[in-house]
């Protein structure tokens, strides 16, 4: 599979850049992050965080090679340096806590969105000149809407006005983790309301691309041949239009994927949920860069992993890329 | 230049027009007409919207109408650099590597595939947390560092697919530069998208801003709308209820992306018009380029729409008059010359006064005016017309595929479905009801398109595409004998029946086209519209598949309506010969007194033109 | 306007008369090909091809999809480097790909392509179009030259009145009308050689016969080494003194244009000619071919 193989090498390429790119942002960009850092918290800061910080840096002034050489196999380690704002615990180990938070929500969203979205886009697509194409502008709108925004909305109406749902975290604080069914009905009651903005803020794009790719598709002649063919409408639909449709939709995956993960950080943030989203947000009150970059290069690592699952799943439904090899 | 002419006739451009020019305005000229300083405390915190106030205090008795309009001025401002600073990037980048390929454009796309890839909002939050200042330009630049991917990958690819249209090569040979080919040539033709890209880095770099205040990030010292947020979050506005705190910038934002958007509606419109709400398809002229399917939606649809402007000239074919239509002025005067036909069988497919038209802002366009034709079974009926002439048009009546806005608006057609006892019955076919047309459908009619590489679908075998037919059609048949009957049919069209589990692309081209063949062939159909069905092959394998074609009617007795631009082949072929020009019938008879003795002056000019370029006529 | 063309090319200089500008020896081209374990596989396009294009003489090269004609088109034009082999120009050997020197050599050799639907760009009307071929080649200084000297370019190709054409946008003309154009974009830099790349394979037949009685036109008039780029051997009989047929890459048949179509010596030659359509056989063998 030379297809397969070139793309993960790619990816390969990709998280290494990412690791780069985290390794030079500090040491690139413009003044000295401790000067920076002792500025901003005014010696509110334990003497231990900031050794742990210079470490971080690998302020020793060794050459840059060295550095580097240093943050790569400390990286292979799982090492990802000590947190300043909850010293001196490990930033992996509090990644390792706000990842899962991160990953169920974000991921049944998002699957739930891909479906709904291009879904809706076929039928919209077939339905093109009908009444329903006034529902575009809504979608337009609803695409343009911040998700963090549409986060206090609905906390406002649901939440504080109805009442239905709770404003904030991931579960009843007085409950203690665990498989139990009091438990995971609890989280699940309170990922409901972050899901729904999730879902609402993302799904409107993918159902104006499907829309218009299934238009331009239905326009082609093997569409016209299967219509020829007798084929009832909903095979023509599925399994002409749709079916090619989809080809560049699971493509545009990395472009929408970094927004998604981008608006769903801001809802995590309005609701405290626990994720890597809010923790990002903390680290940022707390100057805390160690835990900044790690959750960083956690999320990088995160998406570009997925953008390689889509490009699997692409070379599987579409028999040209397989040719290649 | 008249003023309404720059006025957009799109609905959607014209909505999207006026709430960005508003929202300008109120950037504008908001802070001049507000009493108050957006940071100045002292009147009555936290008071709802009143005559005074017109949306109202924050907790510690800030003017929310004066932070939200002064708030507009910088979101709008970082927006707009940030678009304008992300599209100068993705046009050098998308326009460099497409233009000019090999390493530096395998660098480049690596370089955007990263930025593309890696989460914008994390990379930005962790730059602006080590940013040492905080103004509106070092926002917008770093907003731009990670926004300007998604413009340039799109970019590249319009790049790379203009730069193999001939009018490339030949401002080469014409002794053009590349710099000068590259801004000159190619991007105006990329403008589409790089417009479309400008809208969307800016509602994304807005979005960005509003984003990176909201948790802090943003230059707290100026007023945005995304502090405004982010002080309404830290100051508990939701829980009190200060909805009118919170509201209006965020609904600015929605509204400001949408009206965005509806611009950009009109650019993909203008684009790609198959997309216009209330067109349908078939008008949008030829299909999509071939690699399309990997492109992004907005690349692709900015490609169908050059094609399609540049095949839509068909219609204005002549549209100077002059040079080209010398010849045949005066065949619009020369009555049709009809002769009867001595061709043996019952009619199967009679063709009564049929009018189609394509009504136009102008008045209707008759594209095909009164045509009587009768196919009898078994027989080859050759239909010959130069583009424009309506022969597509009538075929595509009588398969029932005719696209809106063409409309039947005269004539029948009767299909003779003949029964096992004989006798036939007479099929209505223009008022057939969905379900039975579903079912006369390729088992009485088949077609095989003009174009196999893109009739058959690129992403199902063949046995897959022999399959829906017989599945739909014979429901009793069982899978075993659905591939047996598939292999069979190939076999039948001179192809290794192993291929049936090939996907179209590893058949050539010939291939492709039997294939086609063999698929029209399956339920054995009465009548076989051919619509130029060599026309893209080469001579040999033009003439293979001709004779496939040939042995097979010999041995299955279908009719075949048979259209192309070839008056040579057809006459070498065919047992009748129909000749239209500009949507009327001029010539129709038994194909060797055509040949013998051609009477209309244009069937007579299309001959001498094909003696005079050589042909054996 | 002309003289019917068979009996142009029958009365015409013989071939071989006319003084040769363009010289192609030995021309190879090879493309990258699919990758087969460590190495690429070479294509190889074009296969030690040589001709010589002479003043005021049409040469044909004729040949299917895929048999390197339209490569060996633009090697010519010097759009892309040859892999071996070497051009003369007037007898000098040149290379000019790139820079001043390619200018100077599309001031000598121009080429007009196959699609007039593709090979004007959309968003220039065709007074820009005219006007840059004209100043690349420094032919004319200042907007009102410019103007005059397209005015009579499009006179040249035969678009009268000529100031109707000049602000026109070429998706506003028809298929002949931009071949026209193309023409006269070519003949903005006075060249010495054209190459077309088959000119009329995309228009409707009736007007084929126009543009080709264009092209043997001009051939007169400008005293042109016209390359007549084609997959139809009819039209090469009908239009050129000398036809060389290409099959993969190779040239497999050369001679004057009667000869090689009414006397075809190689196999494929033979085949060739033998699958175009003829209504002669049906004639001659009335049902037996089809009928039973």
């Amino acid at each position: 599979m030379k297809f397969l193989l070139r793309k993960v090498m790619l990816y390969v390429f990709i998280a290494w850049a990412a690791l780069t790119l985290n390794f030079l942002i500090p040491r690139l960009m413009p003044g000295d992050p401790l000067v920076l850092l002792m500025e901003r918290t005014e010696g509110r800061l334990d003497p231990g965080a900031l050794e742990a910080m210079a470490e971080a840096y690998g302020l020793t002034d060794a050459p840059l090679v060295v550095q580097y050489w240093d943050y790569l196999s400390s990286l292979v380690q799982g090492d990802l340096g000590l947190s300043i704002g909850y010293y001196p615990v490990p930033v992996a180990d509090i990644v390792a806590g706000a990842m899962p938070w991160t990953i169920g929500l974000v991921g049944v969203t998002t699957i739930i969105s891909f479906l709904l979205g291009t879904g809706l886009g076929v039928i919209l697509a077939w339905r093109r000149g009908k009444r329903s194409d006034y529902v575009l502008p809504a979608l337009t709108f609803l695409n343009g809407v911040p998700y963090f925004w549409m986060a206090l909305i609905l906390v406002l109406i649901f939440s504080v006005n109805l009442g239905w749902f709770p404003v904030a975290n991931a579960y009843q604080p007085i409950l203690v983790p665990g498989w139990n069914p009091e438990f995971i009905s609890s989280v699940i009651y309170h990922a409901i309301l972050p899901a729904l903005t999730i879902v609402i803020g993302s799904f409107a794009g993918w159902v104006l691309s499907m829309r218009n790719m299934t238009v331009t598709v239905l326009g082609e002649d093997y569409v016209t041949m299967a219509e020829a063919k007798g084929l009832p409408r909903r095979k023509v639909l599925l399994r002409y239009g749709a079916r090619n449709a989809i080809l560049p939709s699971i493509t545009g995956f990395a472009l929408s994927l970094g927004a998604v993960v981008g608006g769903s950080m801001l809802t995590e943030v309005i609701f405290n949920y626990p994720g890597v989203g809010y923790t990002l947000f903390q680290a940022v009150q707390n100057q805390d860069f160690p835990l900044m970059q790690g959750l960083f290069l956690v999320i990088s690592l995160a998406v570009i992993l997925a953008n390689l699952l889509a490009d699997i799943v692409y070379i599987f439904l579409d028999p040209r890329t397989r040719a290649e090899a | 230049m008249k003023l309404n002419s720059l006025w957009p006739a799109s609905g959607k451009v014209r909505a999207g027009l006026i709430i960005v020019i508003f929202f300008v305005l109120l950037a504008v000229f908001g802070p001049m007409i507000t009493d108050y300083a957006p940071r100045a405390t002292g009147n009555p915190p936290l008071q709802p919207p009143s005559a005074d106030h017109w949306l109202g205090t924050t907790q510690t008795g800030q003017d929310v109408f004066s932070q939200f309009v002064h708030g507009a001025r910088v979101s709008l401002a970082v927006g707009f650099i940030a678009g304008v600073l992300s599209q100068i990037v993705s046009v050098l980048v998308g326009l460099v590597g497409g233009y000019f390929r090999g390493i530096a454009d395998e660098m480049l796309y690596i370089l955007t595939a990263v930025f593309l890839v890696i989460p914008a909002m994390p990379l930005l939050i962790v730059l602006t947390g080590y940013l040492p200042t905080r103004g509106m330009i070092s926002v917008a630049i770093v907003i731009t560092i990670t926004s300007w991917a998604p413009a340039a990958r799109v970019l590249r690819a319009q790049t790379l697919s203009l730069r193999n249209r001939d009018f490339v090569e030949a401002a080469r040979a014409t002794g053009e530069s590349r710099m000068r080919i590259m801004f000159y040539e190619v991007m105006p033709n990329a403008l589409p998208v790089i417009a479309s890209g400008f809208l969307f880095s800016t509602i994304a770099a807005i979005l960005a801003e509003a984003g990176l205040s909201f948790l802090g990030l943003g230059s707290l010292t100026t007023v945005s709308w995304g502090s405004m947020l982010y002080f309404a979050q830290n100051n508990q506005a939701l829980l009190v209820g200060a909805w009118w705190w919170f509201v209006p910038p965020g609904l600015a934002i929605a509204i400001i992306g949408a009206g965005l958007a509806l611009i950009n509606f009109g650019i993909d419109e203008y684009a790609n018009p198959r997309l216009r709400t209330g067109k349908s398809r078939r008008k949008a002229a030829r299909p999509a380029g071939r690699g399309s399917a990997a492109m992004s939606s907005t690349a692709a649809s900015a490609a169908a729409g050059a094609e399609a402007s540049s095949s839509s000239s068909g219609v204005s074919e002549g549209s100077l008059g002059g040079t080209e239509s010398t010849e045949t002025t005066d065949d619009d005067a020369s009555p049709p010359q009809i002769r009867g036909s001595e061709v043996p069988g019952d009619p199967v497919i009679s063709v009564r006064d049929l009018i189609v038209d394509y009504p136009t802002e102008d008045g209707a366009v008759r594209a095909v005016d009164h045509v009587s034709i009768t196919l009898h079974r078994g027989e080859l009926l050759g239909l010959a017309g130069e583009s424009g002439s309506g022969k597509s048009t009538l075929t595509n009546a009588i398969t029932r595929l005719l696209r809106n806005p063409a409309e039947v608006s005269g004539g029948e057609i009767t299909y003779h479905r003949s029964t096992r006892t004989g006798e036939s019955t007479e099929v209505d076919l223009l008022n057939l009801p969905a379900e039975e047309l579903r079912a006369f459908r390729w088992s009485e009619l088949a077609i095989v398109f003009q174009s196999a590489m893109n009739a058959l679908n690129p992403v199902l075998r063949v046995s897959a595409q022999f399959d829906d037919v017989l599945r739909v059609h014979r429901p009793g048949m069982s899978a075993a004998g659905r591939k047996e009957l598939a292999q069979e049919m190939l076999h039948k069209v001179g192809i290794d029946p192993e291929r049936v589990t090939a996907y179209p692309h590893e058949l050539s081209g010939g291939m492709k086209q039997r294939v086609a063949i063999a698929i029209a062939l399956v339920l054995e159909p009465d009548v076989i519209i051919m619509d130029e069905p060599t026309t893209a092959l080469d001579l040999l394998v033009q003439r293979e598949v001709l004779e496939q074609v040939m042995q097979l009617r010999e041995e299955y007795g279908f009719a075949i309506i048979f259209t192309t631009h070839d008056l040579s082949l057809l006459l070498e072929i065919s047992d009748t010969i129909a000749v239209m020009q500009t949507g009327t019938l001029v010539e129709y008879g038994p194909a060797t007194d055509v040949y013998s003795d051609p009477r209309h002056p244009y069937t007579k000019t299309l001959l001498s033109s094909l003696a005079n370029l050589g042909a054996r006529i | 306007m002309t003289t019917v063309p068979t009996t142009d090319a029958q009365n015409g200089p013989a071939a071989g008369a006319g003084e040769v500008i363009l010289e192609a020896r030995d021309l190879v081209k090879d493309f990258r090909g699919k990758r087969v374990g460590l190495h690429r596989q070479r294509f190889r396009a074009v296969d030690h091809v040589s001709l010589q294009l002479r003043r005021g003489q049409v040469t044909a090269l004729v040949g299917q999809s895929g048999s390197g004609k339209s490569t060996v088109g633009r090697l010519l034009a010097q759009l892309m480097p040859q892999t071996s082999g070497e051009l003369l120009l007037n007898g000098q050997p040149i290379t000019a790909h790139r820079g001043r020197a390619f200018i100077r050599y599309t001031s000598t050799v121009q080429m007009t392509l196959q699609d007039p639907f593709a090979s004007l760009n959309p968003v220039h009307r065709i007074s820009y179009i005219l006007a840059r071929a004209l100043s690349i080649h420094g032919h004319a200084k200042g907007a009102e030259e410019i103007e005059e000297k397209s005015l009579a370019l499009l006179r040249k190709v035969n678009l009268t009145p000529p100031e109707r054409y000049l602000r026109r946008f070429p998706h506003e003309l028809s298929g002949g009308e931009r071949q026209r154009i193309s023409f006269a974009r070519a003949l903005a830099a006075e060249p010495q050689v054209l190459l077309a790349d088959e000119p009329v394979s995309m228009l409707d037949v009736t007007i084929r016969k126009e543009i080709l009685d264009l092209l043997d036109q001009l051939r007169t008039e400008e005293n042109l080494a016209v390359l007549y780029i084609t997959h139809d051997l009819g039209s090469a009989r009908a239009y050129s003194e000398e036809t060389l047929v290409m099959y993969r890459g190779e040239v497999v048949e050369r001679g004057s244009s009667a000869d090689v179509i009414d006397n075809p010596q190689h196999e494929y030659t033979q085949r060739l000619l033998a699958a175009a359509p003829n209504p002669r056989r049906r004639l001659s063998n009335p049902g037996e071919e089809f009928r039973g």
